[in-house]
């Protein structure tokens, strides 16, 4: 159940074939909710929840679906979903789902979900399937994350809104926040660093120019 | 797989049907957590319009809080018509303003909240709801019981990313409107107006948001209609 | 009209679909390599959120949102289908991308030849989606502000999409440090053009 392909299924999109960072998916409907750790958070793992079962449902009906409406159905899957997701966000987390908004819905045309669809699910077993989901899940969520950590330490000086630059007394010598890491364009400017990093430490990911 | 247009067919029909019945299900199996929600964020709005609520984000169980405040200091809601007469058999919460800002004036039902705080004093809290430039604006109204001067407002819209769009929801903005006056001297109605800064504010207007003409302008529209139709019945309180 | 004017600007320049909200991302790494691939995706996604954010204006009104059903029959009014708007919308993009384009292979093959490979592409860009979904958040009033926040929002894509182009064209004989190069400098240059594109919040409507 969990030989070492499946073990690769699970960790490669977290590092070499990160989702975000190297086969560039998703990107759309994610960055623009990583002002706060938060709605991050609740944005990885509606895109967790969405990506697995969706892999899981297309990997099962695999054998049944006619080609012709192949793109269709995998739209429908993923969309049922979605407004599953949506729906229980609004009912269970109200604040976090207002804040979240239109970004809910966009999950549908996240690329990466349609991506592992069309490349993985509709051609593998259930079980790896839903690893495979699982992995890239991870490997977009925590970018997201990462993200948000940075971006709410240093736009609004809390993390998980705790004040933790206030209680350990950063202010008091002299430390402002940067307002900037709030706005939206920061968001790329940071995954842009993570890229860099990582590629610094494999040299096989660089691109040509 | 190439499959025969009969079995696409069916199987789209199908899945149609499946995916149907699924999200009607849980779309009603949902529908009273969600509007329960919606209802503990308007009576928080109402709350805070007179300054009441604000301990929200220490309390245990936000929904027994506020349900706790709201039944504690809101004494009294009923609805009017534009003649100031009370109609009885409806409920002031479930009242839709979208609904009724589409009707004629003569035809609108209009809820009032009443607050009364610990020492005796009582305001009376009047919803609005107008069009911003962006999508809806809307908010409440308290008035003091002189039925003159304002006690406190609360405006919001539709918020997508922070830093963008209106700053009507501010404190600084809010703030400006407590203690201003929507009659003047002798008794007539003249609202707020919200205007450029720079024009010297009187008893009955304020400063418009920093470069927010457009925005501000609506509001201003949105506290004359939706104040105009509750005159008579402010007048008959007096 | 000055009502129109101010959402298009609006649309366009101060809550610019990539800039402002990243959507259509993908699409927009991807093409933004030549300014001729660019301008050409760029037309389509204008041309095809003009016709899916009316469209599905139409349906946000006159069939989703409680109470729009009473057109049909009063008995209709309190009925609320707004649990269906991602799953209508998605699928009336879908069908209607697909159906351009069997329209325009018949019609003109020249814009197919240019918008053709482009089209495809499009059914799954979150700025089409992120479109019909903003129109909805925003409730606008009648069909022409849709219209007009369908115009802006798409001009301000292409703008953004044809910028980036022309400026990846340059740096290619830039000395980019190795790693950065490719996508790590693309994204590092779409933060400063959002950065730039933030003193339009200046003008505030």
């Amino acid at each position: 159940m969990f030989s070492s392909k499946n073990m690769k299924l699970l960790t490669n999109p977290l590092g070499d074939s990160n989702p975000i960072t190297v086969q560039v998916l998703g990107i759309c409907s994610a960055l623009a909710v990583t002002a706060k750790l938060k709605p991050a958070f609740v944005m990885a793992i509606s895109v967790l929840v969405v990506m697995t079962l969706s892999n899981v449902i297309i990997s099962l009906l695999r054998k049944t679906i006619p080609n012709r409406i192949r793109i269709i159905v995998q739209l429908v899957v993923i969309a049922t979903l979605v407004i599953l997701v949506d729906e229980v966000l609004r009912a269970f987390v109200y604040d976090v789902s207002k804040q979240l908004s239109v970004f809910v819905g966009l999950i549908i045309t996240n690329c990466i979900i349609m991506g592992r669809l069309e490349a993985f699910a509709l051609a593998n077993k259930p079980w790896d399937s839903f690893l495979d989901g699982l992995g890239n899940a991870f490997g977009y969520g925590w970018i997201l994350i990462v993200v948000a950590f940075f971006r709410e330490l240093l736009g609004s000086g809390t993390v998980w809104g705790y004040p933790v630059l206030d209680k350990i007394g950063l202010y008091d010598i002299g430390y402002e926040n940067n307002g900037l890491m709030i706005l939206s364009p920061m968001a790329l400017i940071v995954v842009g660093i993570i890229i860099w990093i990582q590629r610094s430490r494999n040299k096989d990911l660089i691109e040509s120019n | 797989m190439n499959r025969s247009n009969l079995y696409t067919f069916m199987y789209a029909s199908v899945m149609v049907i499946i995916v149907a019945a699924l999200l009607s299900l849980a779309a009603t199996g949902l529908k009273p957590l969600q509007d329960k929600n919606e209802e503990i964020a308007k009576k928080l709005d109402i709350l805070n319009t007179v300054g009441l609520g604000m301990e929200v984000g220490e309390a245990d169980s936000k929904n027994v809080y506020v349900e706790a405040e709201f039944d504690k200091f809101i004494t009294e809601s009923f609805v009017v018509n534009a003649k100031g007469e009370r109609v009885d058999g409806i409920d002031a919460f479930t009242i839709n303003l979208t609904k009724e800002n589409a009707k004629e004036v003569d035809k609108r039902t209009l809820p009032v909240y009443v607050c009364t705080h610990e020492n005796g004093a009582q305001n009376y809290i009047f919803p609005v709801l107008g069009k911003g430039l962006w999508g809806p604006i809307w908010g409440y109204v308290a008035l003091n019981d002189d039925f003159v001067s304002i006690a406190g407002v609360v405006f919001d819209h539709k918020g997508e990313t922070p830093g963008l769009g209106a700053e009507i929801n501010t404190p600084p903005f809010q703030d400006q409107f407590i203690d201003k006056k929507i009659f003047d001297s002798s008794g007539k109605f003249v609202s707020i107006q919200v205007n450029k800064i720079g024009i010297p504010v009187t008893e009955s207007s304020v400063d418009a948001i920093t470069g927010g003409t457009i925005t501000s302008k609506s509001l201003e529209e949105m506290l004359y209609d939706c104040l105009s139709v509750y005159e008579s019945f402010i007048n008959k309180q007096k | 009209m000055e009502n129109l004017i101010n959402i298009f600007v609006k649309g366009a320049f101060i809550e610019n679909m990539i800039l402002a909200y990243f959507l259509g991302m993908c699409s927009y790494l991807a093409v933004s390599k030549t300014v001729k691939t660019s301008m050409g995706l760029g037309f389509a996604v204008i041309f095809v959120l003009l016709i899916t954010i009316p469209v599905n204006f139409l349906i946000e009104n006159y069939i989703l949102q409680e109470g729009a059903l009473s057109w049909i029959s009063p008995k209709l009014a309190e009925v609320d289908l707004g649990f269906l708007s991602f799953i209508l919308f998605i699928a009336v993009i879908a069908s209607i991308v697909q159906l351009t384009e069997m329209i325009i292979e018949k019609i003109s093959p020249t814009l197919y030849n240019a918008l053709g490979i482009f089209l495809p592409l499009i059914a799954v860009n979150c700025a089409i989606l992120g479109g019909a979904l903003f129109m909805q958040e925003r409730a606008y009033n009648n069909i022409g502000e849709a219209i007009s926040f369908a115009m802006g929002s798409g001009f301000g894509w292409l703008l953004a999409v044809v910028g980036l182009a022309a400026i990846r064209e340059k740096i290619r004989y830039s000395n980019v440090p190795p790693a950065l190069r490719g996508l790590g400098i693309t994204f590092i240059i779409v933060g400063l053009m959002g950065i730039a594109f933030m003193s339009f919040m200046g003008i505030k409507l």
